[in-house]
């Protein structure tokens, strides 16, 4: 009995001590951790939409997340959103530009965890080049090997920029 | 001075932690696809065992034997949690190629196996030794295992193509091939060490 209450007491020890450095070192690295997710998020906007000046974050009734865009003059060019579906092994994220009238300017693809050598290279440029400028998506070549994740590229693209479009027809 | 010496230069070759002790296995296999994530993933765990090892063999007087795995779990856990803060804010690049194996460095047996084995019996000097060697055999055998895999499964070394027209094997790519290269690599350096014990 009085050994357990022994090492219950240098368990606990430890464990605090343990607790308040995760503490200290959580206290300096918060803020930097979120300003980081924060930069990378609005340099990721930059690169799809290079146009843009000024990035607006609207939610809509649906409860869909996108930006609107505008350029220098202030003036509404386009939009971006993020879209994420299930590819191979792994749910694919990416971060689309899209313009008013509905073409493609630029795709990147924020986080996979698809096969090395095959499905991961959707995240290349060969492949999301392919977006660039393109309204009918159904002219994008899947990479040979890759087939699963290609297309899950493609359909969770097509699908949310059909979602969007008809958001900001709306006038939303 | 020589022994020092000699605890560190031990867990590079002589008791290399993959190919010698083989622990660790898991994060190697999954994370050996590319050279840069076997580096990363190398260099995270060097810390933690650093940390974990000098701290151990600080507390190795008040730890009773009957609750060490859990001492040690604790003082591991928090090093890992340490090192992924840190890198969240100071190198988000290198947190997400290396995703959930940072955290997983916890329950990485090579870490606790040296706590085990010998930190808890070890001088702090000879410990941080111990686990500095011991971090870069880790290292050193990330790199081997994943410049292998990468050049036979992606074509590629350091994410550059060497050569026009080489078809890549993507089993080497796949878990499949970790195996292969992991099994085939401990038969040559055991066919190494029997040759010279003969």
């Amino acid at each position: 009995m009085k050994e357990m209450v022994r090492y219950g007491f240098i368990l606990a020890l430890i464990c605090t001590i343990a607790s308040g450095l995760l503490a200290t070192v959580n206290s300096f690295t918060k803020s930097k951790i979120i300003a980081q997710a924060q930069a990378e998020e609005e340099a990721s906007l930059k690169e799809v939409v290079a146009q843009g000046e000024r990035f607006e974050a609207i939610k809509s009734q649906a409860g869909t997340i996108y930006y609107r865009v505008y350029d220098k003059e202030a003036k509404f060019i386009g939009v971006a959103f993020k879209a994420s579906g299930k590819g191979y092994s792994s749910i694919i994220e990416t971060m689309v530009g899209m313009l008013k009238d509905g073409t493609i300017t630029t795709i990147k693809i924020l986080s996979q965890n698809e096969t090395p050598g095959l499905g991961a290279n959707v995240a290349g440029r060969d492949f999301t080049g392919q977006f660039t400028n393109k309204k009918d998506l159904t002219k994008v070549q899947a990479i040979t090997g890759a087939t699963i994740s290609s297309r899950a590229v493609i359909e969770m693209v097509k699908n949310k920029a059909e979602e969007i479009k008809g958001l900001i027809k709306d006038g939303k | 001075m020589k022994k020092l010496l000699n605890e560190f230069l031990k867990g590079i070759i002589r008791e290399n932690p993959t190919f010698v002790l083989v622990l660790g296995l898991c994060p190697t296999l999954a994370v050996s696809v590319s050279i840069i994530n076997g580096i990363g993933m190398g260099i995270a765990a060097t810390f933690v065992l650093l940390g974990s090892n000098i701290i151990i063999s600080l507390i190795k007087r008040i730890v009773p034997d009957r609750i060490r795995i859990p001492c040690f779990i604790v003082v591991i856990a928090t090093f890992v949690t340490i090192v992924e803060m840190t890198m969240k804010a100071y190198s988000p690049a290198l947190n997400r190629a290396l995703g959930i194996y940072v955290p997983l460095i916890v329950v990485n047996c090579m870490v606790l196996g040296r706590a085990e084995a010998y930190a808890q019996r070890a001088t702090v000097v000879n410990a941080l030794f111990d686990g500095l060697g011991m971090g870069i055999g880790f290292t050193l055998a990330l790199i081997l295992i994943s410049a292998i895999r990468e050049f036979f499964g992606s074509g590629q070394i350091l994410g550059q193509t060497l050569f026009k027209g080489f078809e890549p094997a993507s089993i080497f790519a796949m878990p499949s091939g970790a195996l292969l290269v992991i099994g085939l690599l401990l038969g040559f350096f055991n066919l190494l060490k029997n040759r010279k014990a003969q």
